[in-house]
């Protein structure tokens, strides 16, 4: 219940937010002098006639760049916003193609131009307020900040911005935008019978949804769910094996007396060092049928055929954990190393002296200490792992497949292989975004709920 | 507080900059007029056509790009008139091409070589340019007609035959198989050797010379655009039943190997496998390489001879906007898959032709992989178009198989399977 | 020494000797299959470990002529090199404003990124790839594409780099700023001289991430083999039938490029240490 109070306030919050807002916009109006209000339609005519002509001249700029990509160019799309294109290809008499509406570039410069028009909005509220501000100070007898104080504070005060800038204009671009456009393709039928150039694809509603989640016909419900069970189970083993068996090496090789420490931890650590896609490929060529492994098995008389590692799906699941270790002890057993060392070594004296053999020690000195410490980063080994693309394709590609599972998933396909194979193999786009969106909805409520739940989400401003 | 808006702009201008980026290449994507009902003027055949210029993107396979350089280079310098157009070869393989043609048909190459069983997928994704007229004629007097059937979709001619040598036969080690053309007697040899015997039974295209030597039928029916409007399927049926049996009684064996790669084959005594391994086949094998037709097999005392699919490698024209780079290219892929060129590929790469004239080449009636795929070709079927579905079904199929899901099932529980089988294969199509 | 602890001891050891041979197994087969020799035993996979020849075969056909190793060597290189220092900056930048600074829409910005993060990355694949291609990117530019990709959203990953700055005394920026430095100037004279672990790991874990990446670079790359990067190139040697004994040489060009890559982070292998465990610590 009170989750719902807060959400309702911030509601409500918004609300009287915007309110005030489009309060302040006509206040604005109703005082400003002629300059401000020509702002109203000429950005930056405030801000260039009252000297600040750098404020003035971009504002100026990024209007006119706005209003030229969204009218001249953005147009066009957003009207098929709507159907997404509604004339096809077609061969004219002498062979050639003319190729009619593309769904994909509709949909992805719609988008683009609600990002602009959003952005138009944004900068030409700013301009609002920069023109009462200047107002404001000039009718105090004050100064105008300088362009020459404008370009500096961009080192200074502002300098956040500046560096900021790039970094958030890339991620709009190559991360945003994109996210957005897939999130919108669920919603679509574009896949390999509705692929631009040639063909349309249009709105669809929830129909991918639903598809995926019926269990009956041609729903990939039950082939879902085994996905997504398989998924938390191999992100379960692979974070917390690899975490305590990662952490026994730590402390073999900690132990007072081993000599070579060096040693040991750099020949661990060759995993990580050497590309997956030699290191994985290869071991996975080893565990084939006919691979290294089962001929030597053979050929020492220990077993009479070929253990079926990547074709049964029980063996392959184990195996995949199990290469998983391979891969991911090195990496924990650097963490757990310098942790360790971090344990006072007086907590131990004083425990030995109460009589505490190596295993009390370890389970309640070492392991509380390592959960407390490790806490979040267990976290995102599990949600790492959730998306562990690279180890799952480099061994089986998610084989074996089976007639029990639809869609073309195998007993070892995580939701992210699923995924990835619906894209390249079958350019099922429409299911692989539904595919995505669930991965997404997955990690936010784990993350959710392990956030709610671990006491060690730290306040990052009592580190400094 | 207000020192903060001119950095908001900057970022402004340059987000602006880039959307302006993007305009510029917008004039290519304007939506072209509808060209129905419009009768442009065929441009007059006259002495001196301008071609224009430009580049035509080529892809096949590895190992013939240095043969199709070299043969495009022969192209032009017999046809001065078209020699505007640079050419650029890449390896990309059957598989990868259509692959990436389909997921971007403008940004894929303009000729392109591809197996068959991606014609109807190509199609429907609108990425090869019909041949008619009187091209088709042409083209379809010069090849033998399984492979114009197969590069065929409703009644429409799509792409140029390559080769009719996409089937597959049996490789083996003389020395370790004595007897080739039963599948019983090839398995306990290799067992008996403590050697493989490599098919990939959960290959669609693989999994057929079982379900096609009992009399299972899957076949399915398409209209011009790609779409399949039929399927014949009797897989869930006695025949289908027994077919399954023996690639159950076949993987039970532990020298069945699941795999069709001669240079995956680690430990290999025999494998099903094509014309294009022939080269590698023979560095495995040694002087004991052999090849023959596919073995027989045995169920519930009935022998069949395994069948299979024989298929063909086509080469596509991309459909294009220019009507210049169009005749180019055609042209280009007529010479590409012509008599010549056909058998100048075979010697080059061992690839067996489909054009009429160019089968009866004394050398190519003398290759030894060529005529243990002629004598198998005799039971397979023409493959037609299949839905790219079918091939993941087909694969889910084969791994049940191979994990072992069937091996105490009985006949009714085979039939159960069998018949799901059928269902889905039958809802791919509308 | 006791009895019971010299025995723990030699236990202890032979654990060690037992995970070292397995650990370094993988690599010791690849080495050797490496060397095997491909005109007595072919280029396929085989089902025994010692090479009947060894021979440097596979090694000259990676050089030969016909193959375009070294251009595909260079292409990756080349984005390792752009990438690596590039992110690098990227993400101090992004580090230093999350950290040393305070300003309006800070915490909603680190939440955005936080929910962006939780998409998985393949799920755009299709998206990026016509982005790239609207700027001509893709294909024969795929090299610069996939830099810009590789940079454009490493803002992102700024945490690790973020924790070390956290921990770095706010007063030392106080008193600069009291002594009239500019925020450009703690950043570039003061803070960037005291981070150079984090720096050290950050370029090395974005050096070492476009060797292994098979999967997006050949989406941009789109079949112009010009443009492949090694991990793309070598992997279709493996997995397409298109080539027919190519295995010792796809095992000979994963020791070419596994050897310098390894060497590298053998030779940083402190300051990767002291990355990781400071991002555990932060999560």
């Amino acid at each position: 219940m009170k989750e719902k109070n807060t959400i309702g306030m911030q509601i409500a919050g918004f609300f009287k937010w915007i309110g005030a807002d489009l309060k302040d916009i006509g206040t604005t109006f109703a005082g400003g002098d002629f300059r401000t209000r020509i702002s109203y339609i000429i950005m930056g005519f405030g801000q260039l006639l009252r000297g600040q002509w750098v404020r003035g001249l971009s504002m100026l700029a990024c209007e006119a760049g706005l209003l030229y990509f969204i009218f001249g160019f953005g147009m066009q799309y957003l009207k098929d916003f709507g159907t997404l294109g509604t004339s096809g290809r077609g061969f004219n008499p002498d062979g050639t193609v003319s190729y009619g509406d593309n769904s994909f570039f509709i949909l992805l410069y719609s988008l683009l131009s609600i990002f602009a028009i959003l952005a138009l909005i944004l900068l030409w509220r700013i301009n609002l307020y920069q023109n009462k501000e200047a107002q404001h100070l000039l009718a105090m007898g004050k100064r105008l900040p300088s362009n020459g104080q404008d370009l500096h504070s961009l080192l200074d005060h502002n300098f956040d911005k500046t560096l900021l800038a790039l970094p958030c204009l890339g991620i709009f671009v190559f991360t945003v935008l994109p996210i957005f456009f897939m999130i919108c393709v669920a919603f679509t039928n574009y896949d390999y019978n509705h692929q631009p150039p040639s063909q349309l694809f249009t709105w669809v509603g929830l129909e991918n949804f639903r598809n995926l989640f019926s269990t009956g016909g041609e729903g990939y419900g039950s082939t879902f769910f085994t996905v997504l069970t398989w998924t938390l189970v191999w992100s379960f083993f692979a974070t917390f094996l690899n975490y305590f068996l990662g952490m026994a090496v730590a402390i073999l090789i900690n132990q007072k007396g081993i000599k070579f420490k060096k040693l040991w931890r750099t020949i661990l650590v060759m995993t990580i060092a050497v590309p997956q896609f030699v290191s994985l490929l290869y071991v996975g060529k080893m565990f084939a049928a006919d691979g290294l492994v089962n001929s030597y098995l053979i050929k020492w008389g220990l077993i009479s055929r070929a253990i079926p590692f990547w074709t049964n799906p029980l063996y392959s699941r184990i195996l995949i954990i199990v290469i998983n270790l391979w891969v991911g002890i090195p990496y924990i057993m650097l963490i757990a190393t310098g942790l360790l060392m971090n344990i006072p070594e007086d907590l131990y004296e004083s425990a030995k002296i109460d009589g505490a053999n190596a295993f009390q020690m370890f389970f309640s000195i070492t392991l509380p200490y390592m959960l407390f410490v490790t806490g979040p980063f267990l976290l995102t080994q599990f949600i790492g792992n959730l998306n562990n693309f690279n180890v799952i394709f480099l061994l089986t590609q998610g084989k074996p497949q089976s007639m029990n599972l639809k869609g073309g998933a195998g007993y070892t396909d995580l939701l992210v292989t699923w995924l990835y194979k619906m894209t390249v193999n079958d350019t099922n786009y429409k299911t692989a975004a539904v595919i995505g969106i669930m991965v997404f909805i997955v990690t936010a409520v784990i993350s959710l709920v392990v956030y709610n739940v671990l006491p060690s989400v730290k306040d990052e401003e009592g580190f400094q | 507080m207000k020192k903060r808006i001119v950095s908001i702009m900057m970022t402004g201008i340059l987000a602006a900059a880039l959307l302006a980026g993007c305009g510029g290449s917008k004039p290519a994507e304007q939506p072209a007029e509808q060209p129905a009902g419009e009768t442009a003027e065929q441009p007059a055949e006259t002495e001196a056509v301008d071609y224009g210029s430009g580049e035509i993107k080529i892809w096949v396979a590895e190992n013939v790009v240095d043969f199709t350089k070299s043969q495009c280079d022969a192209f032009f310098a017999a046809n001065p008139d078209m020699a505007g157009y640079t050419v650029t070869v890449e390896p990309v393989g059957e598989g990868d091409a259509a692959g990436n043609v389909i997921t971007d048909v403008e940004g894929g190459a303009d000729i392109y070589g591809f197996a068959q069983d991606q014609l109807a997928r190509l199609v429907s994704a609108g990425a090869l340019t019909p041949v008619t007229g009187d091209e088709q004629t042409l083209i379809s007097g010069w090849n033998d007609e399984a492979s114009v059937n197969a590069a065929t979709v409703g009644g429409t001619l799509y792409a140029y035959p390559l080769t009719s040598d996409n089937g597959y036969f049996l490789y083996y080690d003389k020395s370790v198989v004595t007897d080739p053309t039963s599948l019983d007697a090839i398995v306990a040899d290799c067992e008996a050797a403590g050697k493989g015997f490599y098919m990939e039974i959960n290959s669609g295209w693989y999994q057929t010379a079982f379900f096609f030597a009992t009399g299972a039928e899957l076949t399915y029916e398409t209209d011009d655009a790609g779409n399949f409007t039929k399927a014949n399927v009797s897989y869930a049926s006695e025949q289908g039943v027994a077919a399954l049996k023996a690639m159950i009684n076949l993987h039970k064996s532990p020298a069945f190997n699941n795999g069709s790669s001669v240079s995956n084959a680690a430990n290999c005594a025999a494998i099903v496998d094509g014309t294009w391994d022939s080269g590698a086949a023979k560095d495995l094998f040694g002087e004991n390489y052999a090849c023959a037709k596919l073995p027989s097999f045995t169920v519930d005392g009935k022998d069949y001879q395994m069948s299979g699919f024989g298929g063909f490698k086509l080469m596509g024209v991309k459909p294009q906007t220019d009507a210049g780079k169009l005749q180019v290219c055609k042209a280009l892929a007529q010479y590409l898959s012509s008599e010549e060129v056909q058998v100048a590929r075979y010697e080059a790469a061992g690839w067996g032709p489909s054009n009429k004239n160019a089968q009866q080449n004394e050398k190519v009636l003398a290759d030894e992989a060529l005529t243990a795929l002629g004598e198998q070709l005799q039971f397979t079927i023409p493959q037609g178009q299949y839905p790219g579905d079918y091939w993941a079904l087909a694969t889910s199929l084969g791994d049940s198989v191979i994990s072992g899901d069937y091996d105490n099932a009985d006949d009714a529980a085979l039939m159960a399977a069998l018949q799901d089988f059928q269902t889905t294969c039958e809802g791919y199509a509308q | 020494m006791t009895h019971k602890k010299r025995v723990g001891l030699t236990i202890s050891y032979i654990v060690l000797i037992l995970i070292s041979i397995i650990w370094l197994f993988p690599f010791f087969c690849l080495v050797l299959q490496s060397f095997r020799s491909y005109q007595s035993e072919f280029g396929g996979m085989v089902n025994y470990l010692v090479p009947k020849h060894f021979s440097l075969d596979s090694y000259k056909f990676l050089f030969s002529e016909g193959c375009q190793f070294t251009r595909w060597y260079a292409n990756t290189f080349i984005i390792a090199c752009f990438v690596s220092v590039l992110q690098t900056l990227v993400i101090i930048f992004v580090s230093y404003a999350l950290s040393r600074m305070r300003f309006a829409g800070r915490r909603l910005l680190m939440n955005i990124w936080l929910v962006l993060g939780m998409f998985p990355g393949f799920l755009t694949m299709i998206c990026l790839y016509f982005l790239l291609k609207q700027l001509g990117l893709t294909q024969g530019g795929a090299v610069p594409g996939l830099i810009l990709i590789y940079v454009a959203s490493s803002g992102m990953g700024y945490y690790v780099c973020k924790g070390y700055f956290d921990t770095m005394p706010k007063a030392l920026d106080e008193a600069a700023r009291i002594d009239g430095a500019t925020r450009f100037q703690i950043l570039y004279q003061m803070i960037i001289p005291l981070s150079k672990p984090i720096i050290i790991y950050t370029m090395l874990v974005s050096f070492m991430a476009p060797w292994c990446d098979f999967v997006f670079a050949s989406y941009v790359a789109f079949g112009k083999s010009d443009s492949y990067n090694v991990a793309v190139a070598l992997q279709r040697w493996v997995w397409t039938n298109d080539y027919q004994g190519y295995f010792t040489r796809f095992c000979a060009g994963g020791i070419l490029v596994a050897v310098p890559v390894t060497l590298l982070f053998m030779f940083l292998q402190k300051y990767y240490v002291e990355g990781v465990t400071g991002g555990a610590v932060k999560g």
